[in-house]
């Protein structure tokens, strides 16, 4: 019979997530006895920041809560307050927005497989490590990293915190040649897209399965990112003006972000939630390309996140193509916009799930109030019900280094960006 | 076709972090640099480019870097680096995936620009708000003048 030691493992600084946060894990008589994803990267107050500024400033605001994810930020809150001001910015808006976000998609996942993942499956501490066996791997994720970003720069003037993007559409519009240029580059991307998620499908993927509720948005046939209304695969079907009604913030003591739990349990979020739940609206050769791993979903294996990534971004890579083939040069890139006070409710699909905005708007176009939930708070509940179950199952009687590991990969699995959850603080002063 | 020589400033908007995006705008304007290099360099300002400053030197001959720098010396001291030079240090994340990472990245993948320098100041960590401190403010001039002079070698051995 294996011993049963007490275990206290602390993983000061979790490596490669976005972020700073720790892991903490006591284990007494063979049972987890405590376990927790802290968080204490400062609390960044940005819905408070965003109290009293005009609308318009919002975008370019919220572009800096995260240098990975900027264009979901600007996104959602274009769309919370285009949704006041009952604002319908027209198709090539809407089409250019989506190509905008595959941008992101492609180099936040690029981003995460190479540089953040990928070195747990070969044994390697960096992706420099990686690099010297796997460096043909390493170099496609850099090229796809770079088309992202290309992407990006083409509708936000830069790739970091981009400032194209403003209430009602764009400020520019690009230009035929620029848009020609980056047809090319899509289209050399497609084989290298499609390779990446045979690869990761061949990566050594442990076997867990474990029981969740994924949450993400769909909308009428396509693969969900800019709209659509809230589902899950346990009943949920709303609008997303209901988010309030069906989602709960809470604090817990160890984390500067909140954790969200939806109808008070945990959920996912994400790319493999996204998958479980529009699936069936993939493009077909992506859908093949799925099909051909022969991973069955639903998929209930946080560990085939990082297969996940990959097809959206074969996905991301196929649409931004779809949808530039069709560019034209608008006669103007945004509508005008009258301003209406109330409450306007925006959430779309960040490379890490589904990112819920909403602003209460003055008559003079202030910001009265702003709420942000990002997906990592969306996550943390489920992360933390994840390790317990997952290092259970794998083991406690693993050696300390073994453990740490694995629960730092099972925390990876999400992709945590801890920078963007990191909006809250309550400040207790205790005295004797 | 390929650059003769990049001049890349990386940085941030943030006090001292600036430093590699202002310098790249004097030498920009630089006289000295017109004279000797004319049409065959090339500017590049990046805000933490991580891994992805690969993709920016790949297509020059020589790249020179100009960067913030913190090694524990006084603020304001300037610093002339070339590869060998650089420490690898632990990235714990992409948000920390700086330059010592993208160099040694650069190494093994074999993407090393023929001649890579690294030109930097050393930082007052302290400062913050959109402005550099006065230590790296009164260095830079220096530093400046020691590319040009760099440059002028270049011109002179026949790079351009």
């Amino acid at each position: 019979m294996a011993e049963r030691r007490d275990i206290s493992i602390q993983v000061p600084v979790l490596a490669r997530v976005e972020g700073e946060g720790a892991l903490e894990l006591r284990v007494h008589n063979g049972a987890i006895e405590d376990l927790k994803l802290r968080i204490f990267e400062p609390p960044r107050m940005f819905e408070k920041l965003l109290e009293g500024r005009d609308y318009s400033e919002v975008p370019d605001m919220v572009a800096r809560i995260c240098g990975i994810c900027p264009v979901a930020y600007q996104m959602s809150a274009v769309q919370a307050i285009e949704n006041l001001f009952r604002v319908e910015p027209g198709p090539w808006v809407s089409a250019m927005r989506r190509v905008l976000y595959c941008g992101e998609w492609i180099q936040s996942h690029s981003l995460h497989i190479h540089m953040l993942a990928a070195p747990d499956f070969f044994g390697c501490s960096s992706v420099v490590e990686l690099a010297r066996t796997h460096a043909a791997e390493v170099r496609r994720g850099l090229t796809l990293q770079a088309l992202g970003n290309d992407i990006i720069r083409l509708f936000g003037g830069r790739s970091v915190h981009p400032v194209g993007v403003r209430v009602g559409g764009f400020h520019r519009a690009p230009a035929m040649a620029e848009v020609h240029a980056l047809r090319a580059q899509l289209r050399a991307a497609l084989p290298q897209a499609e390779a990446l998620v045979h690869w990761t499908a061949s990566l050594d993927l442990p076997e867990s399965e474990q029981e969740f509720t994924s949450v993400a948005l769909r909308h009428s046939g396509e693969y969900p990112l800019t709209r659509g209304r809230l589902v899950s695969d346990s009943k949920l079907d709303i609008s997303v003006d209901r988010f309030e009604a069906h989602f709960t913030e809470q604090q817990v003591p160890h984390s500067t972000a909140l954790h969200c739990l939806h109808d008070g349990r945990p959920y996912l979020v994400g790319p493999l939630a996204r998958l479980n739940l529009n699936r069936d609206c993939l493009p077909a050769p992506v859908r093949a390309a799925l099909d051909s791993t022969g991973i069955r979903f639903p998929c209930r294996n946080m560990h085939y996140s990082i297969v996940a990534r990959a097809v959206e971004i074969y996905f991301a890579v196929h649409e931004a193509l779809r949808l530039l083939e069709a560019y034209s040069e608008p006669d103007s890139p945004f509508v005008e916009v009258q301003i209406r006070a109330g409450a306007g409710f925006g959430c779309t699909e960040a490379p890490r799930g589904t990112l819920w905005h909403r602003y209460d708007v003055a008559t003079d176009g202030s910001v009265a109030r702003a709420r942000i939930v990002p997906p990592t708070s969306q996550n943390q509940a489920r992360i933390e019900a994840d390790l317990r179950q997952a290092l259970q199952a794998y083991g406690l009687e693993h050696e300390d280094a073994a453990l740490r590991r694995r629960g730092e990969r099972v925390i990876r699995n999400y992709d945590p960006c801890i920078s963007c959850a990191t909006h809250f603080l309550d400040l207790r002063v205790m005295r004797s | 076709m390929r650059d003769r020589l990049r001049i890349i400033g990386v940085g941030s908007p943030f006090g001292d972090d600036r430093l590699g995006w202002v310098a790249v705008e004097m030498l920009q304007n630089s006289a000295a640099l017109a004279a000797v290099g004319g049409g065959s360099i090339s500017f590049a300002v990046l805000d933490r480019p991580g891994a992805l400053l690969l993709a920016h030197w790949h297509d020059a001959d020589r790249v020179i870097v100009v960067d913030a720098v913190r090694s524990g010396a006084p603020p304001g001291t300037r610093h002339r680096l070339e590869p060998g030079e650089w420490a690898a240090t632990e990235s714990v994340s992409s948000h920390g995936f700086g330059l010592a990472s993208a160099l040694e990245l650069a190494r093994v993948l074999g993407d090393l620009p023929s001649h890579l320098v690294l030109y930097g100041i050393e930082i007052d960590p302290t400062c913050s708000g959109f402005s550099l401190s006065e230590p790296v403010r009164r260095s830079l001039p220096d530093l400046i003048h020691e590319i040009e002079r760099e440059v002028g070698f270049f011109a002179q051995s026949g790079v351009f």
